[in-house]
């Protein structure tokens, strides 16, 4: 019986012996893992169409120039990190390592590394990704200045996977995150009073396109301007009178009401 | 060969500029130092050319593409009337393989270019409107002709001047023209009767719709019928813009002003 005869190998074999046989076998095993891992990633990555949403990203780019990609980095990623731990494992049994209080730690640390790199990796790709979006977007703005703000997308992103990753790291972020959270305030509370008559003119527009109290070719009455409806989208509502064309905030319609004239 | 290059040299003598439809960069490149002004007229400007004419449909009848882009640039003031322009464009390949002479203002202001650009309701909208009468030309509804007829732009003064002939499929709904959903309501849309209306920014208002304008002073060729009477009418008393899909010859045809600017085959595209 083989297993019978290789039980018997074992026992004949001295302790040392013993361990680099187990040390062997462990790293076998990592590796084996290892590439079923990121074999897995991969196919997991790929079935949520991440190829495609990665592509002509830079990262994506630099990723192929290198002969790589983006998934098949971040599968071998995980692989490593599963063929890591084992290899951590197999040197414990060798005991090559110094002391125990070495391997607590790097036992501690090695998974902080791996989602440092991680958080990194996916903060280059999404902060790529969008700037892509949003320049695509405002592609159709020709106004040079517009460029800042794809890039200001991107930095933002990155800036916060970096933080992510030096934090999991134990590395002080302190300041890093007093900083993030007056960019934050900055950005949604001083946004967010500039866009206020939009945001509230979107909210009123939504109702208004779901219900439908009024459609193109009623004639109404909103905040003193009579007219026939021309167009009504999120934000505003074009009215018609004779030539001349009032632009209304849909917040005016829900604050003020409308008067439909129904004929009779 | 001579004999061929001075035909050439006699059609590109003395011009006032050059209209280079859709060229590719590097020929562009190529007349970027040329001393007649350049223009470019094609779908999208990837050249980066400083005189530009948006070609919003890729005429297949080349006296058509030609004429919309001279009106194009008179409309921009590329060029004057009474100019000598040389047209290069192309006819069977790819690239330009077509060299052609025209005196600006030599013929009629069709206003095939105010259709699309000096219309109320957007370029993109016009031209998403007469891709569907195309495809609707195209593929009929079981083999069979169709005809349909779409009044774009000025939607509220043309639901004021016609009325509805059934329930109104499109209430509630907030679908337009260029969603992609459209495509496949095609078939659908072929058998409702009436007009569709469709508003400034492209979306579909309402189907089944009898417009009634008056009719007065509508002049177009006899032989069509009350679809295009009706598209003629309509486009007279509001600022409207009409496109046809006719049922007997099967040629789309656009409207504006109560005339025709627009004949398109639909089996050519």
């Amino acid at each position: 019986m083989p297993l019978g005869t290789a039980r018997g190998w074992y026992g004949d074999l001295t302790a040392a012996e013993q361990n680099l046989a187990v040390a062997v076998a462990v790293v076998l095993g990592g590796l084996i893992l290892g590439a079923v891992t990121a074999w897995v990633v991969r196919r997991v990555l790929v079935a949520f169409s991440l190829d495609e949403a990665v592509e002509g990203t830079p990262f994506e780019r630099t990723a192929q120039q290198l002969g790589s990609s983006s998934v098949r980095l971040l599968a071998q990623l995980c692989g490593l990190f599963v063929f890591t731990v084992a290899a951590v494992y197999a040197l414990r049994t060798l005991g090559v390592l110094p002391s125990e209080l070495f391997i607590q730690e790097l036992v501690d640390f090695l998974p902080r590394v791996f989602i440092a790199v991680l958080v990194v990796m996916v903060g280059l790709i999404a902060a790529d990704k969008a700037e892509l979006v949003v320049g695509e977007q405002l592609r159709s703005i020709k106004l040079p200045e517009v460029t800042l703000i794809p890039t200001l997308v991107k930095v933002s992103v990155l800036y916060v996977a970096v933080l992510i990753a030096l934090s999991q790291l134990g590395v002080a972020t302190g300041a890093l995150l007093v900083l993030l959270a007056a960019y934050a305030f900055g950005v949604f509370f001083l946004g967010g009073l500039a866009f206020k008559d939009l945001l509230s003119s979107a909210a009123a527009g939504i109702y208004l396109l779901l219900t439908e109290p009024y459609t193109i070719g009623d004639e109404v009455e909103v905040a003193g301007n009579r007219g026939i409806v021309q167009e009504m989208d999120v934000f505003v509502t074009y009215v018609e009178d004779d030539g001349e064309e009032y632009m209304i905030p849909n917040r005016m319609v829900l604050r003020e009401g409308a008067m439909r004239v129904r004929e009779t | 060969m001579s004999e061929l290059g001075d035909l050439l040299d006699d059609i590109v003598a003395d011009v006032d500029s050059v209209f280079l439809f859709s060229p590719s960069a590097s020929l562009f490149e190529r007349f970027a130092d040329a001393e007649t002004p350049v223009v470019v007229v094609s779908p999208e400007n990837d050249v980066d050319a400083d005189n530009y004419v948006e070609l919003p449909l890729e005429f297949r009848d080349l006296s058509e593409r030609i004429r919309f882009g001279i009106e194009g640039g008179l409309d921009n003031e590329f060029l004057e009337e009474g100019d000598q322009v040389a047209c290069a464009t192309k006819l069977y390949a790819d690239d330009i393989d077509t060299v052609s002479r025209v005196r600006a203002g030599d013929f009629e202001h069709s206003g095939v270019y105010d259709l699309f650009v000096n219309s109320r309701a957007d370029p993109n909208v016009i031209r998403n409107v007469l891709e569907v009468a195309i495809e609707l030309g195209k593929k009929g509804q079981k083999g069979k002709r169709v005809g349909a007829l779409f009044v774009v732009g000025d939607a509220g003064k043309v639901m004021n001047k016609s009325r509805p002939l059934s329930y109104n499929p499109f209430e509630k709904s907030h679908v337009h023209v260029g969603d992609p959903i459209v495509d496949v309501m095609l078939k659908e849309f072929s058998r409702l009767d009436g007009a569709f209306v469709i508003s400034d920014a492209g979306k579909i208002v309402s189907a089944y719709r009898y417009l009634e304008p008056s009719a007065e002073g509508v002049d177009i060729p006899k032989g069509l019928g009350a679809r295009h009477m009706a598209a003629g009418a309509i486009t007279r008393d509001t600022n409207a813009v009409a496109v046809v899909l006719s049922e007997s010859d099967g040629l789309v045809r656009a409207f504006s002003g109560g005339e025709i600017v627009l004949e398109l085959d639909p089996e050519e595209y």
